[in-house]
């Protein structure tokens, strides 16, 4: 089994690498290395696991491609533009209180959805764009976008790997709430203090000749319904979850996106903007489908098997050691996969030997998300990268995300090793 | 010039686009017609003699008719009168062996003390699917005396085709307890159930209506479990159960395995063996065998591995002390799986019957732990061609 | 209740529907064959939800 897993592994690699070497996407790389696997693996050209693959990510899709309608709808009524210049306006004096601020708008819709793409697609533009003429570089712009999703991602109430991994061990997801708070909050404030400290003196009357005007009309109420909308269907879902029908994020970004339309002051093509979307959205959904295809291979000839118990029988002082590389990395092929795959193996190790599960588990999912801008997926990465207009190497916005992400890495691995003297935080 | 190359580059992406098109569309076909019949696989079940009554779960709450979780509910009416057991499963219809083994009862079992309710696909909506990313087989095939019998593999979720969208969290009702957004398509995290609820909690409100119509005294979900599961080989008893759970736990450990019993946490909501006995007057139990093809470190995903248990990788795992049950070159057999739960139940019953002298429950006909090891669970599986009218039924 | 939540699974069939149709629209339009093929894996999946079959 070790031996025909690790062929079959090694045939995937390597068809992956050649792909990449005929220039072909990522996305059709892992398509070409899944169905290699396949291949390699007996299993000809299986329809039925090749179709059941591409269906995984089918809910996250439709949740990526009503979030960014709406804010698609949003941009072309002139209702960022509207809002970007607002904020600079009233706050440029203070550069920390602008920080913090835009920190607790990058935190908000990650947490509330536990999606890091919902923080890039609905503050992280509008964000980038006031990062911008702080003076900061659109590398360090990105790498604060991209960094503060992923822990918004992974902050409370909805932290999907710690659900996941959870739900995994038959553990209810109850005193998470802090143990995510916590470490989510400064580890946020650390980056945005750290890349975006540096910076010029905002020149409002630069800053807002640059910006783009919006249509005569706009006004903040324009701007804010869509939110007010979106974030009352979560309320309401929350405050009154037995007496109200299912909505789900998509409609709840449809209604934002709906509101939006009606309200903009210029007549919007609705069609066009959403050919566009669709178009500006095919990398992404594209990613998460082969992504989606290239697990279920896994899984189906053993490769999966091969990695998680590779990963969870190693000694327990590496198994501490590499956490750091081990989470990202799997949350770069696996996505979310990775907490059934590696998360639940892993809690399951914690537990047994004495560790606090909650707060491991809370210390993992912080160190998570970093994977998702490291290939072959880098969902979030090329997310963040699109929409804050970033266009110089990827390497270089890696590379500006080094220093905030060694002390999440730290902060993670800490929290798992000390979980234990840690665990009064999850009666807080 | 010009022109005609235009035409040819246009005539090229045409046909490219309706060769990369055609592709897609047998794609499509080829897996969409794969679905249909997976979800449209008819199971025959020959009735036992034993069996006096089939009924619908939408008897006794009428919000689930119509439904694909209207399930079939197989009554057992005893020679003399007793207590009445409830055998369900299905509750998670990736966990075959608590199927089969409630299959063996419903072809098997003659009641001669008390009353048997048996629900084979308790979330029937969930035998219609498996588990995306999961690689999972659509069926199984059991070898029977008269040739073979197939079966629906299943999904731990009600298929979304039956209930959707997800919310953004599930908050458990009535608790108000978060639960991962998923676990609002699991039955064994939707208990009690609510009558205007989703689909889900509509199957486990009817459950709990029949549970408190028929006056049942022990309810019991079957279940397997991953090796690297600390609940596993064990019952899992409500408060009200323990002493009977104990029982047959010690019993059953003297005499056929080992099994534990473990306490229904107070705070762990929407789980049958908590909610059932909060909700309602019978005793939950919830029985959890082994089942190294749920294992995240499992190896090559086939019927193979699903039937016999064996997995390399798994093993490995366990050399390195990360499992809560052994597991060597032998695996978990289906008929091992099968029959720790058959001898549970029985086991449960002549306990009971200990217990409450004057409300007994005996059951014949359904083989224990070592006789279905030695024949085959497709042995106690009967030939529906060869059944006499009217005594087979589809699930 | 249940109506209200067989009107919002419906409508998340019409959405479906309405992605399905935007996707073979922009099939028919590009013009680079790496793109084609993306579009047709990712169309499958929601013709797939939208003809019931997973």
């Amino acid at each position: 089994m070790f031996t025909y897993a690790g062929i079959v592994l090694g045939v995937m690699v390597i068809v992956y690498i050649a792909a990449k070497s005929f220039k072909l996407s990522t996305e059709l790389s892992m398509l070409a290395a899944a169905l290699g696997g396949a291949l390699a693996g007996g299993f000809g050209l299986p329809a039925q696991h090749i179709a059941e693959g591409a269906m995984t990510y089918l809910d996250i899709n439709l949740i990526f491609i009503t979030a960014t309608l709406f804010m698609n709808i949003l941009k072309d009524s002139g209702g960022i533009a509207f809002a970007v210049r607002g904020i600079l306006s009233r706050f440029h004096r203070s550069r920390s209180l602008l920080m913090v601020l835009l920190t607790v708008l990058l935190l908000l819709p990650g947490a509330l959805t536990g999606a890091g793409s919902v923080t890039v697609l609905i503050t992280g533009g509008m964000v980038a764009i006031v990062l911008g003429t702080m003076g900061i570089s659109k590398a360090r712009t990105t790498a604060i976008v991209f960094i503060i999703a992923g822990l918004s991602a992974a902050a409370p109430p909805v932290s999907l790997w710690a659900m996941i991994t959870a739900a995994g061990v038959n553990m209810p997801y109850i005193g998470f709430f802090m143990p995510l708070l916590v470490p989510c909050v400064v580890a946020s404030l650390v980056t945005i203090f750290i890349l975006g400290w540096r910076g010029g003196e905002i020149d409002l009357e630069q800053a807002l000749q640059q910006l783009p005007r919006p249509p005569g009309g706009m006004s903040w109420l324009r701007v804010i319904l869509p939110f007010v909308v979106f974030v009352l269907l979560i309320l309401i879902g929350r405050r009154w979850p037995h007496d109200t029908p299912v909505i789900g994020l998509p409609l709840m970004f449809l209604c934002a996106a709906a509101t939006s339309y009606v309200l903009s002051p210029i007549r919007l093509d609705f069609l066009r903007i959403s050919r566009e979307t669709i178009e500006q959205l095919l990398p992404l959904i594209g990613t998460l489908t082969c992504v989606g295809v290239l697990v279920q291979i896994m899984t189906l000839t053993g490769v999966r098997g091969l990695l998680a118990v590779t990963a969870v029988t190693l000694p327990v002082a590496l198994v501490f050691a590499t956490l750091f590389v081990v989470l990202p990395v799997s949350e770069a092929v696996l996505m979310w996969g990775a907490a059934p795959v590696l998360g639940v193996p892993l809690v399951l190790l914690f537990n047994t030997m004495g560790l606090n599960p909650i707060v491991a588990l809370a210390g993992m999912s912080v160190i998570w998300p970093l994977g998702d801008a490291l290939p072959p997926t880098a969902i979030i990465g090329r997310l963040s990268v699109e929409v804050v207009g970033y266009r110089d190497a990827y390497a270089k916005f890696l590379r500006s995300c080094v220093v905030p992400a060694v002390i999440i890495m730290v902060i993670g691995t800490l929290m798992v090793i000390f979980s234990s003297e840690l665990s009064f935080l999850t009666g807080l | 010039m010009r022109a005609g190359s235009g035409n040819r580059g246009g005539r090229a992406l045409l046909v490219r686009k309706l060769v990369l098109g055609g592709l897609g569309l047998l794609l499509l076909v080829t897996s969409g017609a794969s679905f249909y019949r997976h979800r449209h696989l008819q199971e025959a079940v020959v009735l036992s003699p034993g069996v006096a009554e089939v009924k619908k779960l939408s008897e006794y709450f009428d919000g689930i008719r119509g439904t694909i979780n209207d399930c079939n509910l197989y009554f057992f009416e005893g020679e003399e009168p007793g207590a009445t057991v409830l055998v369900m499963g299905g509750t998670h219809p990736e966990e075959p062996a608590a199927r089969l083994a409630a299959w063996l009862f419903a072809e098997n079992a003659v009641m001669e003390h008390g009353r048997l309710i048996v629900v084979l696909s308790s979330n029937r909506s969930g035998t219609t699917v498996t588990r995306l990313g999961g690689a999972y087989p659509a069926n199984f095939t059991i070898p029977t005396d008269w040739g073979q019998q197939t079966f629906r593999m299943g999904d731990r979720w009600s298929n979304p085709l039956d209930q959707w969208p997800d919310p953004e969290v599930y908050i458990h009702y009535p608790s108000g307890q978060y639960l991962a957004y998923v676990d609002i398509r699991n039955l064994n995290r939707t208990w009690p159930g609510r009558p205007d609820g989703t689909l889900t909690e509509r199957t486990t409100y009817a459950f709990m209506e029949l549970i408190r119509q028929e006056d049942v005294d022990i309810f019991i979900d079957l279940h397997e479990a991953e090796l690297q599961y600390p609940v596993i080989s064990t019952i899992v008893a409500h408060d009200r159960g323990e002493e009977l759970a104990t029982f047959v736990s010690m019993m059953l450990s003297d005499e056929e395995f080992n099994i534990g019993m473990e306490y229904s946490p107070q705070n762990l909501h929407g789980l049958s063996h908590r909610e059932v006995g909060d909700y309602s007057d019978a005793i939950s139990l919830l029985f959890e065998a082994p089942e190294p093809f749920l294992d995240a470190t499992r190896g090559k995903t086939t019927r193979e591995q699903l039937l016999t248990g064996v997995d390399e990788f798994v093993m490995k795992a366990g050399e390195h002390g990360l499992l809560f049950e052994r597991i060597d070159e032998g695996g978990w057999p289906i008929d091992v799986r099968v029959g720790r739960h058959t001898s549970t139940v029985l086991q449960t019953m002549e306990s009971w019957t200990i217990l409450n002298p004057d409300r007994p429950l005996s059951c014949r006909g359904v083989p224990r732990y070592a006789e279905v090891i030695e024949r085959g669970l497709g042995h106690w599986l009967h030939d529906p061609s060869k059944a006499a009218p009217g005594r087979v039924v589809t699930e | 209740m249940a109506i209200l939540q067989t009107i919002i699974t419906v409508i998340y069939y019409i959405l479906i529907a309405y992605v399905a149709a935007i996707l073979i629209w922009n099939l028919s339009k590009t013009r680079k064959w790496e793109q084609e093929v993306l579009y047709i894996i990712v169309l499958i999946p929601f013709l797939l939800r939208l003809f019931r079959l997973k």
